[in-house]
């Protein structure tokens, strides 16, 4: 079955000085970076008071 | 003294962990107020990708390397099982995140802090021993390259990446069990203490807790 994205060619790096990481990493931390700010940022649905949560 | 009258280990257990976790707490129905927030959530959400993990990886183990490699349905269940422990990696992180921001250790919450972080770390190996059990050149690629970093580190001479059945035993019953319990006890300790408010809320701990007077349990809101 044919993959989504094409993944016959080598993987994309980004390369600065001393730093060194896959575009699919960057991608990855980046998109956790957003989560992270709009589980801060965005309303709770009110109207629950209880709930379990960890 | 006759038997009725010794205090059996049973019963001594039994009121041990009733009186840390009495069923009220173990099984809360409210939460305080502050925890309706959406980084709240991210705990659960870990635990929710760790039963799809189990779940799926139960099914490859039941199954085998030629089912989940060469069946439209194995293939299915192995990408299952690869985007559930993403998915868990991604939202754990997000938990951790939180949680260090919030100083969740504050208010006795050490040990709830410790298992967590110990989750993780255990967590990472789990995963990793999945790529080289998964009986194909990618997998031989990774423990070749994966060995020589083991070696390098110096820690090469307790494990043999290149040993198949141990990587398999490691990543279906050994690292796998150890985070589920570590699972099981950072949430008795969540229970136990509660979650940690936020910083503009008096912090406390649970009054059923033993170790209430732990360190910070007397720590002022900042």
């Amino acid at each position: 079955m044919a993959a989504v994205f094409n993944l016959n060619h080598h993987s994309s790096v980004v390369h600065w000085h001393f730093f060194q990481m896959s575009v699919s990493n960057i991608v990855v931390i980046v998109l956790m970076i957003v989560v992270f700010v709009a589980a801060i940022l965005a309303p709770f649905p009110s109207g629950r008071a209880t709930g379990g949560s960890s | 003294m006759s038997v009725s009258e010794e205090r059996s280990w049973t019963a001594a257990v039994r009121e041990r962990a009733v009186g840390a976790l009495p069923p009220e707490k173990l099984l809360a129905d409210k939460q305080p107020s502050y925890v309706a927030s959406w980084i709240y959530v991210f705990g659960v959400l870990s635990l929710s990708s760790l039963a799809v993990i189990i779940l799926s990886g139960t099914i490859l183990a039941l199954k085998g390397p030629g089912w989940w490699h060469f069946t439209g349905i194995g293939h299915f269940f192995n990408s299952i099982h690869l985007w559930s422990v993403e998915l868990f990696f991604f939202v754990m992180v997000i938990h951790l995140w939180g949680k260090y921001w919030m100083a969740a250790w504050r208010g006795g919450r050490k040990a709830v802090w410790i298992t967590g972080t110990i989750t993780f770390v255990v967590a990472i190996p789990c995963a990793l021993t999945g790529y080289v059990s998964q009986q194909n050149f990618d997998a031989q690629w990774i423990s070749t390259q994966a060995k020589d970093a083991m070696n390098a580190a110096g820690i090469g001479s307790f494990f043999n990446l290149l040993n198949f059945g141990q990587m398999y035993s490691y990543h279906v019953l050994l690292l796998p069990a150890a985070v589920v319990a570590l699972v099981i006890g950072h949430v008795l300790l969540v229970r136990k203490h509660g979650v940690v408010p936020p910083f503009n809320v008096p912090v406390t701990t649970s009054p059923a807790s033993h170790d209430g007077a732990g360190p910070g349990a007397q720590e002022s809101a900042s």
